[in-house]
């Protein structure tokens, strides 16, 4: 098959893809469940105008510009000693760190999970391909703990651009660490009554709060569209001076870090909100073009059988200058939000959610019962603008996090340094 | 080439999908794909290796399978792993499903555009505070034949066609509530071609001025499209592997009462021209007819082979295929009305069920009514509570379930819930 350009649209563009990826499984002391893959395509995109045609095909041959580095994932299978020997040896370690360190576990499952992708990219825009090699290695772990005849279960997960193994042993231990560490904090945890309150964000995870409440609103096409909250504030101020929000895929071993997006677009910081002013969009080329702005390197895609949209990478606040000492005893009372499963956002409303896994009350100051289960609401503009501390710990999230949108999953990175947000919707039992 | 304890089941899968989008009557995006794939699944001495590709061509293709078996070979056998035993697969004796198209692939791209577009122009300009109006068809072929080595071979072949609609209005101050609908056929010229966009645009239209109400506990009518969203976590909890890895709220439950009388649930996947229609599992096994709640009674857990043999349970399936929920008489408008003050709930964001305990808490969206009559619209409110105490709770069910959807369940009603 014969893919080409088509020269005669505005733009055109093909893009070759392989993908291979590699999971081993334990479960119930066994390591007796892998799963391999190996996929390749070619999407042909053709745009006039904003209209988009995209086609995609599975070529016996793939063209001859597509550059794909040698399979590593086929080296290492083959060796006990290296590769899927060693990764056998770690998932065993794992089990056994678990049941030696808390004598309440009942199940250990761990999951390694390996996604080698080489993408090459050619456009009618340049003469020449760009190529991008892309690793993410995620370690997973469950625990299950049993006290009293009651069953409580701890999450925690890691995504590296190398293999598991060839990082310390201090990695997955400190995943062990933070499963079992989740599953006994339920054992004590309470619902806490449900209100508006305020909610300290913990540094890392509550990366959260910037995704859901205005990543998505940022992403270019829905204001395109004029469908997003955030659609007629570019330049406005949204949120206290000193506050600066970036989107950067150029940051070292994050999940949403690459050389190229997508659409051949050099990886970018983009600042998003900079001093409290809302100074871009997230853009691919069709909403760039829109605006009359340079791509910001946010056009990516699942895989080679999706069209680009625009997407984050790894969104972050820069940190300030509290401790967060200072901004938990600064709430009278409220939550301290610490890890979550899931969030979602309503566009065009601007209401955000995320579901809390674990975190404490704040009673005068001082963080004490743990709580657990709640779902917290805002509404993107208003939560932006309700905060009032950030700290001084910018700490980027490790977990292995995935978005949706779309129909499309890419993995995204996140961070956040604490932040005291001053007024948010807790999820609980009865209100207060 | 592989050893003297080796079985395998081999999937050859070819998927072919189209969509049309059409924004503001112009065309958004047309994609067009398809795929031919392999799944196989090896049994090496109770090792499992499951190992997919669209790579077919010899050199890398035997290069993938022999690393696949060198894979395997590195595993720690599990004796519960293995193939479906031969007397469980389905024997191909049941009537057509009549689930498939075949002229869906090969109809013109123009007619789907068509469609589009109609639905489109259907809302386009007939409000001043339209924002956006995106319609979307979308069609999928999906074709599979299924081959192990003990014997089984069977062939499955679907279709399914959609139109949708979403809205998005400018609301008051900033916010722009959007809303949508649609829907689904597996036939394409069973689908409807019009209205779809006269509902959208109400929908939208009804959201506007949407803020939280006084928290409290309320009656909650749960609109029938969003229903079945809290029946998965029952479901997920069913699952073998939830409970064998003790991560279920309904381990040791099987056979007790779980629910109120109303919860009344049958799985049937040998309905001809449903859309889970399907005379077998993934594995090959001939699925059944089965109640999944008996008047509150929670009926069966759903056990494939390997946690059949680990939990020592007789098999029973691996999912769910076609749920449908016992209707009563009522309306949703009927069920409105005989509740004086409720929350009708038409969507959820975000949220979580915790599959260990069953707490949830989750956020909506929906109105305020009473006595049938929609007084306010909502958002950015919680629902919180344990789905055993949910469940006890349900003391209605509407008719209004769509009998084009794989999960037949129509809108509910729930006492007591506690919204913040």
């Amino acid at each position: 098959m014969n893919i080409r350009l088509n020269k005669a649209c505005d733009f055109s563009e093909l893009y070759a893809e392989r993908t291979e990826t590699r999971s081993l499984e334990l479960t119930d002391g066994l390591v007796s469940q892998a799963t391999q893959t190996l996929i390749q395509g070619v999407g042909v995109r053709e745009l006039n105008g904003e209209s988009t045609r995209y086609t995609y095909y599975m070529p016996s041959q793939m063209p001859d510009w597509f550059r794909s580095t040698p399979v590593r994932l086929e080296a290492s299978a083959k060796s006990s000693s290296c590769g899927i020997g060693a990764e056998v040896d770690l998932l065993h370690k794992i089990e056994s760190m678990a049941h030696e360190v808390d004598a309440r576990v009942v199940k250990v499952r761990a999951v390694l999970a390996s996604t080698i992708t080489d993408v090459s990219i050619l456009n009618t825009l340049a003469d020449i391909p760009v190529h991008d090699h892309r690793e993410r290695h995620v370690l997973m772990v469950h625990t299950v703990l049993e006290q009293d005849g009651r069953h409580e279960m701890g999450y925690a997960s890691c995504s590296l651009a190398q293999p598991v193994t060839e990082y310390g042993d201090e990695v997955w231990q400190e995943l062990v660490s933070k499963a079992l560490g989740q599953a006994d904090h339920l054992f004590h945890a309470i619902t806490p009554e449900g209100g508006d309150m305020p909610v300290v964000m913990a540094a890392g995870a509550s990366g959260i709060l910037l995704h859901e409440a205005i990543g998505h609103a940022f992403e270019a096409d829905f204001n395109r569209q004029g469908t997003s909250i955030f659609s007629d504030k570019m330049g406005l101020q949204i949120c206290r001076p000193g506050i600066t929000i970036v989107d950067d895929a150029t940051r070292p071993l994050c999940a949403g870090t690459f050389a190229f997006d997508d659409e051949g677009v050099p990886a970018h910081c983009t600042h998003l909100v900079h001093d409290g002013k809302l100074e871009s969009y997230l853009h691919d080329r069709i909403s760039a073009k829109h605006y009359g702005v340079e791509p910001t390197g946010n056009g990516r895609r699942q895989s080679f059988r999706h069209a680009p949209v625009p997407r984050m990478t790894n969104t972050y606040m820069l940190p300030g200058e509290a401790s967060e000492e200072d901004i938990i005893r600064s709430v009278k009372r409220g939550i301290y939000a610490q890890s979550f499963t899931n969030g979602q956002v309503q566009i065009g409303a601007g209401d955000f959610t995320f579901f809390l896994k674990t975190g404490f009350l704040i009673e005068d100051g001082r963080l004490t019962a743990p709580i657990r289960d709640i779902n917290i609401i805002g509404n993107g503009p208003r939560a932006l603008a309700d905060i009032s501390m950030v700290g001084n710990n910018l700490m980027m999230d490790t977990s292995a996090g995935y978005c949706g949108k779309a129909g499309q999953q890419v993995p995204v990175g996140q961070g956040i340094p604490t932040v005291l947000v001053d007024r948010l919707t807790v999820g609980g039992m009865g209100s207060i | 080439m592989i050893g003297s304890q080796a079985e395998a089941r081999l999937v050859l899968l070819r998927n072919v999908e189209e969509t049309v989008s059409v924004i503001n009557q112009k065309l958004d995006k047309q994609q067009r794909g398809e795929s031919q794939s392999m799944a196989v699944t090896l049994y090496i001495d109770g090792r499992e290796g499951f190992f997919y590709t669209n790579v077919f061509d010899d050199e890398p293709l035997r290069r993938f399978v022999q690393r696949s078996i060198d894979m395997t070979r590195l595993l720690a056998p599990d004796e519960a792993r293995g193939l479906v035993s031969p007397e469980r697969y389905y024997k191909g004796d049941g009537a057509p499903l009549l689930n498939f198209d075949e002229s869906l692939e090969h109809t013109p791209t123009d007619v789907k555009q068509e469609l589009a577009f109609a639905n489109n122009a259907e809302v386009y300009g007939k409000d001043d505070r339209l924002i956006s109006v995106e319609s979307r068809y979308v069609d999928m072929t999906h074709q599979a034949h299924f081959l192990t080595s003990n014997g089984f071979s069977a062939s499955v072949s679907k279709t399914r066609c959609t139109l949708s609609t979403i809205v998005s209005v400018q609301g008051e101050g900033d916010a722009r509530p959007m809303d949508g609908w649609g829907q689904s056929r597996l036939f394409l010229h069973d689908l409807p071609t019009s209205g779809i966009g006269d509902i959208a645009l109400q929908r939208s239209l009804r959201k506007i001025g949407q803020r939280p109400v006084k928290a409290g506990h309320y009656t909650m009518v749960l609109e029938s499209p969003v229903a079945p969203s809290l029946l998965h976590p029952l479901f997920s909890a069913m699952g073998g592997q939830a409970l064998q890895q003790h991560a279920s709220f309904l381990e040791g439950k099987l056979g007790e009462k779980i629910g109120s009388d109303l919860l009344d649930v049958v799985d049937n996947p040998h309905l001809p021209g449903t859309r889970g229609a399907s005379y077998f599992d993934y594995d090959g096994a001939a699925t059944q007819v089965r109640k999944v709640f008996d008047h509150g009674k929670l009926c069966t857990y759903f056990i494939d082979t390997p946690m059949s043999r680990k939990l020592k349970m007789p098999p029973t399936t691996q999912s769910i295929h076609h749920i449908i929920q016992t209707p009563s008489q009522f309306s949703l408008d009927e069920v409105l009305r005989q509740q004086g003050e409720c929350i009708l709930v038409t969507d959820f964001n975000g949220g979580n069920c915790n599959p260990v305990t069953g707490h949830f808490s989750y956020g909506i969206e929906g109105f305020l009514c009473r006595d049938g009559i929609y007084v306010q619209p909502i958002c950015g409110m919680n629902i919180t509570g344990n789905m055993l105490d949910l469940w006890q709770n349900l003391i209605q069910v509407a008719n209004d379930a769509d009998p084009y959807e794989t999960e037949l369940i129509p809108s509910l009603v729930f006492r007591d819930v506690s919204f913040s």
